[in-house]
């Protein structure tokens, strides 16, 4: 079976951590059209990783039948994130971890440059480029662990797109960002999302940080998807205040 | 000092130096996946291993690889689940390997028993013989290979197994061919060092290089010549002092490890050095 418009495809999902009894996500049904840029948002612990993961194939699903790029998920799980940009919640970096920059970038050329094969010139060329365009180009040679959140947080951005993904999941790319990063983050993945026509899920716990370019809000709570539409719609409406129960940086 | 025949001596230095290239170069791989304990569990069975294969009259080496096999087998899969707390069942099968060890060691047949289970626990630089050579160099040669072809793909692992795995790379595969390449090289470097310290000479190199370097790369060349250096200058002290090998070589490995740390220019505060930060 194949689904061949929809960048993805998600029919009944559910998703149950190994050893658990009761799935985490439930009951997704999700259609995304190439090209879009969309903000899934939703207080922790509401299943958001989860989704991301399951999207590209690190966590199985257990119910439901999941396709992107029109292929099913479970069969194709390499070649689907050969093409898809991660970038992952934030995690400690040891700040002696012996890696520079550069090298973490191409690393997300891995994949696509294949096993039994070295990187080439031309791999090179695309680090430069993504270097550049998160505004990373001086970075190149110092170390991974001694950076700003805002400036590893650009680096691994930067991995992902050296990728020449199709597909951008972002999980959580504010987080630990001061309000100067953020816009500067933000601006650079509208950027990204207009010259490149990349389709963006970008995963965000706030509220206050949908980008300009994102026109569809999905709302997940509790493991399922309670709204799904429009951004002014959404950001509106009033469950969302209830589900982020006032917390919300704004209403 | 004792006279030795030259070629005697031949082998045992280039046994060192290929003990120290072998164990050291897994060391890169052990220290940054945080594999220390299960490393240390497998030198440990491999010492076991070693201890069977002199009980039932084979080769040593063999038993020790057969041994380390089993671990990696077993507590591959559990590390890999997170869930399952793998350091009681390192805890647990540590004291059972050891256990294990000196039942064995109690029946290795022959009078001469004792002085040859003596040497796997404490390690003889002189018990190298001619196949050892070969086979420690074929694995040396191996590992070269292995780091050459699929150096992206363990930088990328190593850096962060979830982001590798997310770029389309099968990272489970490479974490037990690494897991495996540990337990050969503990098991070939087992009759030189000796099963209670050649982990140190797994740790020791590479943690030396951490603390000089930012560059993978870089812990990829120093780390072995660390580890030659010490298994050579340790080689040296055995000679002149009569220590045991296995702990003149742990000794100036520590000593190398101790110096690092204190010199280390990644602990230092650069003194009036205006280092450029953004927020
Ligand atoms: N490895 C795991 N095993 C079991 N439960 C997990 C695991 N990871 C996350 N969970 C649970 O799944 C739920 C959703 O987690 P997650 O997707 O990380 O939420 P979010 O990203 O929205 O904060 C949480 O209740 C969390 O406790
Ligand atoms: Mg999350």
């Amino acid at each position: 079976m194949k689904k061949d418009s929809n960048v993805i495809e998600l029919v009944n999902i559910g998703t149950v951590y190994e050893g658990e009894r009761l799935p985490v996500i439930y009951d997704v049904n999700l259609t995304v059209k190439l090209g879009e840029f969309i903000s899934i948002i939703g207080p922790n612990g509401a299943g958001k990783t989860t989704l991301l993961e399951t999207i590209n194939g690190l966590l199985s699903y257990d119910k439901g039948q999941g396709f992107v790029f029109g292929r099913e998920i479970k069969k194709h799980k390499s070649e689907i994130r050969r093409e898809i940009g991660y970038v992952i919640q934030n995690f400690e970096m040891d700040p002696l971890a012996p890696f520079l920059c550069k090298d973490i970038v191409m690393s997300g050329r891995t994949g696509k440059i294949g096993t039994f094969r070295f990187a080439k010139k031309s791999d090179w060329d695309k680090v430069w480029y993504s270097m550049g365009l998160v505004g990373m180009i001086d970075f190149a040679k110092r170390p991974i662990g001694k950076l700003s959140g805002g400036e590893f947080q650009k680096i691994l951005l930067s991995r992902a797109l050296a990728q020449n993904p199709k597909l951008l999941l972002l999980d959580e790319p504010f987080s630990n960002l001061d309000y100067a990063s953020r816009k500067q983050v933000e601006t650079l993945l509208n950027r990204i999302h207009e010259k490149y026509n990349i389709t963006i899920l970008l995963v965000s716990h706030d509220l206050s940080f949908v980008p300009s370019r994102c026109k569809r809000v999905i709302v997940l709570d509790h493991g399922k998807i309670v709204m799904d539409g429009g951004r002014e719609k959404i950001l509106k409406s009033d469950i969302i205040n209830s589900i982020f129960n006032g917390k919300g940086e704004k209403t | 000092m004792i006279d030795f025949p030259s070629t005697l001596l031949i082998t045992s230095i280039l046994g060192a130096l290929f003990a120290g290239f072998a164990c050291s170069t897994t060391g890169a791989f052990v220290v940054r996946m945080n594999l220390a304990s299960i490393g240390y569990l497998m030198s440990h069975a491999a010492f076991a291993g070693a201890a069977f294969g002199l009980m039932i009259s084979i080769d040593p080496v063999l038993g020790a690889i057969i041994f380390s096999f089993g671990i990696a087998l077993i507590l591959g899969p559990l590390a890999e689940k997170a869930r399952l707390e793998s350091n009681i069942v390192i805890g647990f099968l540590f004291s059972f390997m050891i256990a294990l060890a000196f039942i064995f060691l109690n029946f290795i047949p022959g009078n001469a028993a004792s002085a040859r289970a003596l040497r796997i626990l404490w390690g003889s630089i002189f018990s190298v013989s001619t196949n050892d050579l070969v086979m420690l160099s074929i694995f040396s040669f191996i590992i070269v290979i292995f780091v050459v072809i699929f150096y992206k793909e363990l930088i990328a692992i190593m850096f962060n197994r979830k982001l590798a795995e997310s770029s389309g790379i099968n990272t489970r595969l490479y974490y037990f061919a690494i897991l495996f390449l540990t337990g050969i090289a503990v098991s070939l470097s087992i009759r030189i060092v000796g099963g209670l310290l050649v982990f140190a000479l797994i740790i020791n190199p590479t943690s030396t290089a951490y603390q000089f370097f930012y560059d993978f790369k870089k812990i990829f060349i120093f780390s072995p010549i660390i580890g030659i250096i010490s298994c050579l200058v340790g080689f040296w002290l055995s000679l002149i002092s009569d220590f045991p090998i296995g702990a003149s070589i742990v000794l100036i490995s520590a000593i190398f490890f101790t110096i690092a740390i204190i010199f280390s220019p990644k602990r230092k505060r650069g003194k009036l050095k205006i280092h450029q930060k953004a927020s």
